[in-house]
């Protein structure tokens, strides 16, 4: 099982292919739509990321085609456009796409993506988180850590509850805006490197043994070890 | 009716239409009282004839001459050939009748000895010509023999048809020459009158974006021109500022532009010069998708900006709670203003009907630069107030005053009252335009106001 990238411009189409290798995913690249439809339906490819803009065969016929044909109807489509306009990403919902990202966008937050498009990875929706020798407690919203308790505000624990729920992924500061906040905008950083700060404060601080760690340029993760 | 297009043809029809019919009008009347006056002289020549046969019927023998020779009796009144007179007796026998046309014409009944020209009476010949006809009483002879008898004169005027008709012609001809002549100096006074206008033309056609500077005489246009000179010239100067603005902006982008890519290009090259350690190499990569991430955050500010200058962001609007609103974006700050010992405090209420997502970007927008620019340790208050129907949230700090000549000029693109500061915290100075662009989106506005070290930024929505 594949991740099949349909992608012309040669750059994008690298960094993708490489990235996704490097996070675990088996990718097929294809330089344009013609190739990639036959791939789609050659081989065992389990989603699809299909620029929009691309020679020959655009992203949107490729689309179709995908649709119409039972044997890769039902593969996940997640398209990439650099028009950001409401009428783009409209069609493709409706030509069946499951998810889109408009250029430019951070590689985590593709990779993010994916995985909730596999429903693969580590997203625990566990009642008792348990990382390290800290325990998150869900239901009654209580972290401990060490075995002493921790109190969090509300906003703090909604951080470390998605940090934790995706451990060892590396979240986007956009993404944990969007999540902890509901705030849809490229914000400032800061507001989120200060949040974090203040809840490594209380998590990670009193402890030899860190958490949460940067991934400076990409976001932060939770994980028992700054692992790669 | 379609009017035609052209000024000139237009305004000489409608002058040449007025003239024509103020003409014909005085022709009319001019008409009317030469025939009134023809025929009053008429009808005083007529009762005259009348009075002049009466004076001969009344003399001594009169009606031994009647009888015995009607021919001079005939001769001696007539003297021109339209003359009609008929003599009757008091029981209606004709005792004379002069009519050398043959004319049948009716007899009025007899007026008395002396007939006004009310008694005169219309009558047509048998070629349809205007006759006119009165009768009167008369004594026949003199002394103590005499009789009344009835006098009828009638005249049959032939040659006032035939007169009436030229000068009717002539005032028809006089009234279409002078319409003519309006026309052809009506076009020939608009033309000239219309000069100044294809100056301004002229001038107009001049004008290039090089050559904004270029302005039209008012002074010296005609008075009915000077407004639309005026105006065009007002536009000229609207345009030459937004112009200039673009332009300048053009140039504040480039160099926004500029300083990051000259750091990614220089950082890159002095790193790939030599061999480096990996984590050298890491660390380079992640300073350049910092710089990276700068230009991102700019391009999708212009981006926005462009769409919402052109109306193209669609606006989901929906009733919020104001304060509501306030509360989540302080809250989203929390973390940083804790780091600044800043306090965040929301207050009022009222309803406020936005589109969600881009009022918090406009409040967020307001409260990063209120964190960044808010004394250590002060209060920074989130304020919603509705009145009237209106709901106004405001925003204010307190900070190093913002000198007020700088206060006009926060909302422009890429304007900094203080150019050292911004830089280094990763603001693309395009903030409060995007806050600026959102209020305008939602037919609002947005404004600031300083007093003293406390500065207030607001978001005027409009009625709902």
């Amino acid at each position: 099982m594949a991740i099949l990238v349909i992608e012309d411009e040669p750059k994008t189409g690298d960094y993708l292919q490489r990235g996704l290798s490097e996070s675990g995913f088996a990718v097929r690249l294809a330089r344009n739509g013609r190739d990639g439809l036959f791939i789609a339906r050659e081989e065992e490819i389990e989603l699809v990321v299909l620029d929009v803009m691309l020679p020959r065969m655009d992203g949107w016929q490729v689309l179709e085609a995908l649709r119409a044909d039972p044997a890769t109807e039902g593969i996940p489509v997640l398209f990439l456009t650099a028009r950001d306009e409401v009428e783009d990403r409209v069609r493709g919902l409706e030509l069946g796409a499951d998810d889109y990202l408009v250029k430019p966008f951070a590689f985590v937050e593709l990779l993010a993506r994916i995985r909730t498009l596999l429903r693969r990875g580590p997203v625990r929706e566990d009642e008792l988180i348990r990382i390290g020798d800290m325990e998150i407690d869900v239901l009654r919203r209580r972290v401990r850590r060490g075995g002493l308790p921790i109190t969090l505000t509300a906003q703090e624990f909604a951080l470390l509850h998605l940090l934790a729920r995706r451990q060892g992924q590396v979240l986007s500061r956009s993404l944990i805006a969007s999540q902890v906040w509901d705030m849809n905008f490229d914000s400032d950083t800061n507001v989120i490197d200060a949040a974090v700060r203040r809840l490594r404060r209380k998590i990670d601080d009193p402890f030899p043994d860190k958490l949460i760690h940067t991934r400076r340029g990409m976001g932060y993760v939770c994980d028992t070890e700054a692992v790669r | 009716m379609v009017l035609p297009r052209s000024l000139t043809l237009r305004v000489t029809l409608v002058f040449t239409l007025i003239v024509a019919l103020a003409a014909s009008a005085l022709g009319i009347y001019l008409y009317r009282a030469f025939v009134d006056e023809i025929v009053r002289r008429d009808d005083i020549q007529l009762l005259g004839k009348l009075r002049q046969v009466q004076v001969l019927l009344g003399r001594p023998g009169a009606a031994e001459l009647l009888r015995t020779q009607a021919d001079v009796f005939r001769d001696t009144m007539s003297g021109q050939e339209n003359s009609l007179v008929r003599i009757l007796a008091a029981d209606g026998r004709l005792l004379a009748d002069i009519n050398a046309l043959g004319e049948d014409y009716p007899v009025p009944p007899s007026a008395g000895a002396a007939p006004g020209t009310a008694a005169i009476v219309t009558w047509s010949t048998r070629r349809g010509e205007p006759g006119r006809v009165v009768a009167g009483s008369a004594r026949l002879g003199a002394g103590e023999m005499t009789t009344a008898v009835t006098v009828v004169v009638a005249r049959a005027y032939a040659e006032r048809s035939a007169m009436f008709a030229g000068y009717r012609r002539q005032i028809a001809g006089a009234a279409a020459v002078s319409a003519l002549l309006a026309a052809i100096l009506a076009a020939l006074m608009l033309r000239r009158g219309l000069l100044p206008l294809r100056g301004m033309a002229a001038h107009a056609a001049l004008v290039r974006p090089g050559t904004l500077a270029h302005r039209l005489d008012a002074a010296g246009a005609p008075s009915e021109l000077q407004p639309l000179a005026e105006a065009i010239n007002a536009m000229l100067d609207r345009l030459q500022a937004g112009y200039a603005r673009l332009s300048g902006f053009s140039a504040d982008l480039a160099h926004e532009f500029r300083t990051p890519v000259a750091n990614l290009l220089g950082q890159s090259q002095v790193m790939l010069a030599q061999a480096r350690s990996v984590a050298d190499y890491e660390a380079l990569t992640a300073s350049n998708i910092e710089e990276l991430e700068r230009l991102a955050r700019m391009i999708d500010s212009m981006l926005f900006l462009a769409r919402a200058e052109q109306d193209e962001v669609k606006l989901q609007r929906r009733p919020l709670a104001a304060l509501d609103e306030l509360r989540k974006v302080a809250d989203f700050y929390d973390g940083m203003a804790q780091e600044r010992a800043l306090a965040l405090a929301c207050t009022g209420g009222g309803t406020v009907l936005a589109d969600p997502a881009l009022l918090r970007r406009a409040l967020a927008n307001l409260l990063s630069n209120a964190v960044r620019h808010a004394d250590e340790g002060s209060t920074i208050v989130l304020h919603a107030e509705e009145r009237g129907g209106r709901t106004a949230l405001s925003v204010s700090n307190v900070g190093p005053a913002v000198a007020a000549p700088h206060l006009a000029h926060l909302f422009d693109r890429f304007y900094r009252a203080d150019s050292a500061r911004s830089e280094a915290e990763g603001s693309t100075g395009l903030g409060l335009s995007i806050v600026s662009a959102i209020m305008a989106l939602h037919g609002g506005e947005s404004g600031v106001a300083a007093d003293g070290a406390r500065i207030t930024f607001t978001l005027r929505f409009p009625a709902i």
